[in-house]
């Protein structure tokens, strides 16, 4: 009895201790391996405590559900603390794998580098947006043309002085360079009745190279056709293309030229997109508040008649805009021949 | 053309502004090149008359002059060679300021006192060069600015005729668009006729009456060959830019410049016999007033006499005709050729004069003998003389003739898209000197002789729209009919191509479509390239059958200029001569060199290979959802390096090629390299392929993998076909993974490791038919390849 009562005391100062150990073991660990260590140490299959809770055969049958009981609770005990230990040690583990992983988010990222749309493409775009909206659509034709297309069906007979002032490059079987993108109304004519509503961008050659010329170039004709569109018509789509491409007002001119395919003829200025018209010290526009844009009119009946379209019963206009131009003026650009040099320095800006 | 301000204004009954006139001009469709002052700017220069003029004492090259100034007389020291007593003289007094700021003071030089400088052209303004002092005509008032008295205070303008108005090449045509213009009188020159004081005449013979239908001629004897041509007459020829050569050539000159009219005179003395109007014979040589001797062509017409031609029709005189010094007597012309038959016979001798410039664009069928006149009564001023009767020989069949035009008043409104009244029209064209007679619904309307241009009721619009105003048509706002633009979903355009390259860094540019020969032949050697007959220079003289000239070119300018990673595509054409002709075909291309990617921390670059091109080709493929039409084959191309270059097969026809620059080509273009290229035709890429969706498989996948020992030989492609071939239902996808040479694998091996990928849409699939579709596959690989699966 005696001995039975002393191992009983024994036995629960021993659980005393190990409760004391187990805590301190926890409170004083800052290692999850170390923690699950303890966890084996005190709760294991082997643990101290699972081991006290075996051994409680050997208490008085009396004091079993007791001890039972109280290292029931120093194990749920113990066992709460493991956790919420776990809890901090996780997050601490967090938090310093966190801090490890973080990164300069300032330093560049990954690539390849740069690619760009040559100004011209990016003018083309924008003219062929805003005419696609008015409902033209996109015709193309042949750079190597022969006399009659870029010519006599333009109303540009053999000899005619507007020749001359052509520059074109020929080849030795008579077949030329386009110098305009005009033939293109001709070959549109030849394949579609009217109503016909399109544009035409594309290469033109002259032979002509300085400051302000080189020996290609790009254009973008258009070209209507119907019983009605008249040379108001003309000037208000004009206004509105230059205006939607400039993303601005701007006040715009109408001179009286020369064409022989169009008839009236006229050229079409704009306000001076640099000085705003003012004309003061602009280079761009030579002081005088203007620039030429490009060339339009009214369909020439004798064109009409190239193509068997009656003028008496249908009319239309035609413009013909250089878009090298176009493109520097939206873009800054000065020279017309970086255009064509490719340099990637200039090409990486746009 | 240049003319003076202050000689239009002359035409004109109402003071016109320069600054109207010059805002009105290129309203009117006169373009203005540049405006200049006739004399520099300056002031205190006043005529004065050299009363005594003797040798310097300490100055070889200088005068002393006794100057009378109106006032006082003066000692002026002056280095004029012409100085001399009894001329009138521009001098420049003290206190007077000359262009460029220089300050006219008394003082003294070489020890001789001067009051003063007589001035040259050149100290003026005036002109570029000049042998002396100005040398007043001897009625000039003494003491009289000189400003005033030249009437310096006047401008130059050019300006910049379209071909269709050579009526307005004279200062009268000018006159005439001004006067209409303000509503102001027309102050036309009066034309007297200058009656004969002698009779002889010299026989005209028009052969060629269609090219000729008008030829005035005249006989004027016994005149002065030692005149000289008046200062008005010089400064209005200056003022219009011409110089002054003798009063003969000056006068036909200012005629040409007041009237529109060419007219020559011939040395009398010179001809023999006759004028001939005619066709040039065969081999029939001209000395040229320019001393330049040209071998006719049949197609010229010529002025001849009795020994053969003294001039080219319309064009230029010759030289062994022409008036020197020495002559007394000429024969003047004033002749018409028609437009169409003088059109491009001066540019065929690499000619074009003033003569040849009005007579293609059309001269006025009622001007010759005003002309005529108007020449002779000034020549009678100036040179004195006896003139002969005008004779004129004629053709009125083919004198150009103006007709009717029926002008719709419905036609004009809807041409210009406003309405005018009528009467508006009817007066604005009156006052270009058209008669209009009103009918039902419009006019018939007569244009004047002298526009050449106004022949259908469209040009009589122009007109209208040139007087009422471009600016004061209206600006209608397009309103566009409901047309909708159908894009089509699988159409791919050159902007899907381009955002795909640029995307992967590409740069796009634009090269010339001519090219260095050079280059050409080194690239395509065996393809004939269009060559062009009148090249800008021989760099740029062959169409490109290929974008890769341009540029490899291009290629070459950036790494000049340190730019050593370059990537470009270009889209164009190609100009290919085929037996069935020229086909000018759309292209892509592009070049890259040096690394795959720019430096940068996170990632090594690497030097660039040939399959960093195909990705991006592939890439460019891909945009169709065709990618499996499209068949990449090794292939030599004369440009590529022959490992690296495949042909791309499209529907079973070449549509490109892509690989290395043969090392070879761009050692001699100078290229650092190596350097990769692709081109392809634009056509096999438009095709693309409407989505269809797929249901997705509920069951998993199984990936097996498989390393194959195959030769060297053996493409990456033929693995795939035999695969492919096997591959049923089940296989969704297959990829090569890794390529292998070295150790483990045979010599002349090489290993080839490719993930299969199956699955089913019904079932999960069983170990079995998978093993069993595995077997078939690599028995066929070992049977079709001699593949091995590696230990």
């Amino acid at each position: 009895m005696l001995r039975a009562f002393f191992y009983s005391d024994l036995y629960m100062q021993q659980l005393t201790i190990l409760i004391q150990q187990a805590k301190e073991a926890i409170t004083h660990c800052n290692d999850l391996a170390v923690l699950d260590n303890i966890r084996v140490q005190y709760l294991g299959k082997k643990g101290t405590l699972t081991e006290l809770l075996q051994s409680i055969g050997k208490l008085d049958p009396v004091e079993r559900p007791k001890a039972g009981q109280a290292i029931n609770v120093a194990k749920q005990e113990i066992s709460v603390l493991l956790d919420e230990k776990k809890v901090a040690l996780d997050a601490i583990a967090i938090g310093e794998q966190l801090a490890k992983e973080k990164v300069d988010v300032t330093l560049p990222g990954r690539k390849q580098s740069k690619g760009s749309y040559h100004p011209v493409s990016l003018a083309n775009a924008r003219l062929e947006a805003f005419f696609h909206q008015c409902g033209f659509t996109t015709a193309y034709g042949p750079e190597v043309e022969d006399e009659y297309y870029n010519f006599a069906a333009l109303n540009i007979p053999l000899h005619h002085p507007a020749r001359a002032s052509h520059d074109t490059f020929y080849f030795a079987d008579g077949r030329l360079l386009r110098t305009h993108t005009s033939p293109v109304q001709i070959r549109v004519l030849q394949q579609q009745k009217p109503p016909v509503r399109i544009i035409a961008p594309g290469r033109v050659y002259r032979c002509d190279s300085d400051v302000t010329h080189t020996p290609m170039f790009n254009q973008v004709e258009g070209l209507v056709i119907d019983k009605e569109s008249s040379f108001a018509d003309l000037k208000g789509i004009l206004h509105a293309m230059v205006e939607a491409f400039f993303e601005q007002t701007l006040a715009v001119r109408f001179r009286p030229s020369y064409f022989p395919f169009t008839e009236p003829s006229a050229e079409m200025d704009i306000q001076c997109v640099k000085c705003h018209g003012t004309g003061v010290d602009c280079r761009i526009c030579k002081a005088t508040g203007w620039l030429e844009v490009l060339g339009c009119g009214m369909v020439h009946p004798n064109v009409l008649k190239a193509v068997n379209v009656d003028p008496e019963e249908y009319q239309g206009y035609a413009f013909g805009l250089g878009v090298d131009r176009l493109a520097m003026l939206r873009y800054g650009i000065d020279d017309l021949r970086l255009m064509f040099e490719n340099d990637v320095r200039f090409l990486e800006q746009f | 053309m240049k003319f003076s301000k202050q000689w239009l204004q002359e035409w004109l009954a109402t003071e016109i502004t320069t600054e109207d006139l010059l805002t009105q001009l290129p309203m009117l469709g006169i373009e203005v090149d540049s405006t200049k002052h006739v004399a520099g700017d300056f002031t205190g220069v006043i005529v004065a008359e050299i009363v005594e003029c003797e040798q310097h004492p300490n100055a070889d090259r200088l005068r002393l002059c006794k100057v009378n100034n109106g006032t006082e007389i003066i000692a002026i020291v002056c280095g004029g060679k012409n100085a001399r007593k009894g001329i009138k003289v521009a001098l420049a007094t003290v206190g007077a300021e000359l262009p460029g700021g220089l300050k006219i003071k008394r003082g003294k030089i070489r020890g001789e006192e001067s009051l003063g400088m007589l001035c040259s052209e050149v100290e003026l303004g005036l002109a570029e060069t000049s042998d002396g002092i100005i040398e007043l005509p001897i009625d000039a008032p003494i003491g009289k600015d000189i400003r005033d008295y030249l009437q310096l205070n006047d401008l130059m303008i050019e300006v910049d005729l379209t071909p269709n108005r050579g009526d307005c090449l004279s200062i009268q045509g000018i006159a005439r668009e001004i006067a209409a213009k303000n509503n102001i009188k027309l102050q036309a020159i009066k034309i007297t006729e200058q009656p004969a004081t002698i009779k002889d005449t010299f026989p005209v013979i028009l052969e060629v009456k269609m090219a000729c239908p008008s030829y005035s001629g005249r006989v004027i004897k016994n005149i002065n060959p030692e005149a000289v041509s008046p200062l008005w007459l010089k400064e209005k020829l200056r003022r219009s830019g011409l110089r002054s050569i003798s009063p003969i050539v000056d006068v036909t000159n200012y005629v040409l410049l007041e009237l529109g009219q060419p007219l020559h005179a011939f040395d009398l003395a010179k001809l023999n016999k006759e004028i001939r109007v005619r066709g040039a014979k065969k081999g029939e040589t001209i000395k040229l007033l320019n001393e330049s001797i040209i071998e006719l062509k049949e197609n010229t017409q010529v002025i001849a006499d009795a020994n053969g031609p003294i001039a080219i029709a319309g064009v230029m005189g010759g030289l062994n005709s022409s008036c020197t010094a020495q002559t007394t007597s000429i024969f003047l012309e004033s002749a018409l050729f028609v437009p169409e038959i003088i059109a491009g016979k001066a540019r065929q001798y690499g000619l074009h004069t003033d003569s040849s410039h009005r007579f293609e664009r059309g001269v006025d069928p009622t001007l010759q003998t005003l002309a005529i006149e108007r020449a002779t009564e000034l020549l009678l001023s100036i040179v004195g003389g006896e003139a002969g009767p005008v004779i004129s020989v004629m053709d009125e069949e083919h004198l150009p003739k103006k007709s009717l035009i029926k002008l719709a008043e419905a036609k004009v409104n809807n041409i210009l898209g406003v309405t005018l009244p009528k009467s508006t029209i009817s007066e604005l064209l009156q006052s270009l000197h058209m008669q209009v007679e009103e009918i039902t619904g419009g006019w018939t309307v007569l244009p004047p002789s002298f526009r050449y241009d106004i022949n259908i009721d469209v040009d009589l619009i122009e007109e209208i729209a040139r007087f009422y105003g471009y600016n004061n048509i209206p600006l209608h706002h397009p309103h566009s009919p409901v047309g909708f633009l159908n894009e089509k979903e699988t159409e791919r355009k050159i902007k899907h191509w381009r955002q795909c390259l640029v995307a992967r860094g590409y740069h796009e540019s634009i090269t010339y479509s001519f090219v260095d020969p050079k280059i050409q032949a080194l690239l395509e050697p065996n393809s004939k390239a269009l060559a062009l007959a009148n090249p800008i220079s021989a760099e740029l003289a062959v169409m490109r059958t290929s974008l890769w000239a341009g540029l490899l070119q291009t290629v070459l300018y950036n790494q000049n200029r340190q730019q050593n990673r370059v990537r470009l595509f270009e889209t164009g054409k190609r100009f290919v001569q085929t037996e069935q002709g020229l086909l000018q075909e759309e292209m892509i291309a592009g070049v890259i060199t040096d690394t795959d990617i720019p430096a940068q921390w996170a990632q090594a670059s690497r030097k660039l290979d040939f399959f960093d091109l195909k990705g991006d080709l592939e890439a460019l493929i891909d945009l169709s959802g065709n990618k499996d039409n499209f068949i990449f084959e090794a292939g030599q191309h004369c440009a590529l390096h022959p490992g690296q270059s495949s042909r791309l097969i499209y529907n079973e026809n070449e549509i490109g090629w892509l690989g290395a620059l043969h090392p070879h080509i761009q050692q001699k273009l100078e290229l650092n390299g190596p350097i990769f290229l692709f081109e392809i035709k634009q056509e096999a890429l438009m095709q693309a392929r409407l989505p269809v969706f797929q249901s997705l498989s509920k069951f998993p996948l199984i990936r097996r993998d498989l390393a194959l020992i195959v030769k060297d030989t053996v493409s990456a492609v033929d693995v795939i076909n035999v695969i492919k071939k096997i591959g049923n239902m089940l296989l969704v996808d297959f990829n090569i993974f890794d390529v292998y040479k070295g150790k483990g694998v045979p010599d002349e091996h090489k290993s080839i490791g490719v993930t299969l990928t199956l699955q089913d849409k019904e079932r999960t699939l069983v170990d079995e038919e998978v093993n069993e579709f595995m077997n078939r596959v690599i028995n066929a690989l070992e049977q079709q390849l001699h593949a091995s699966l590696r230990e």
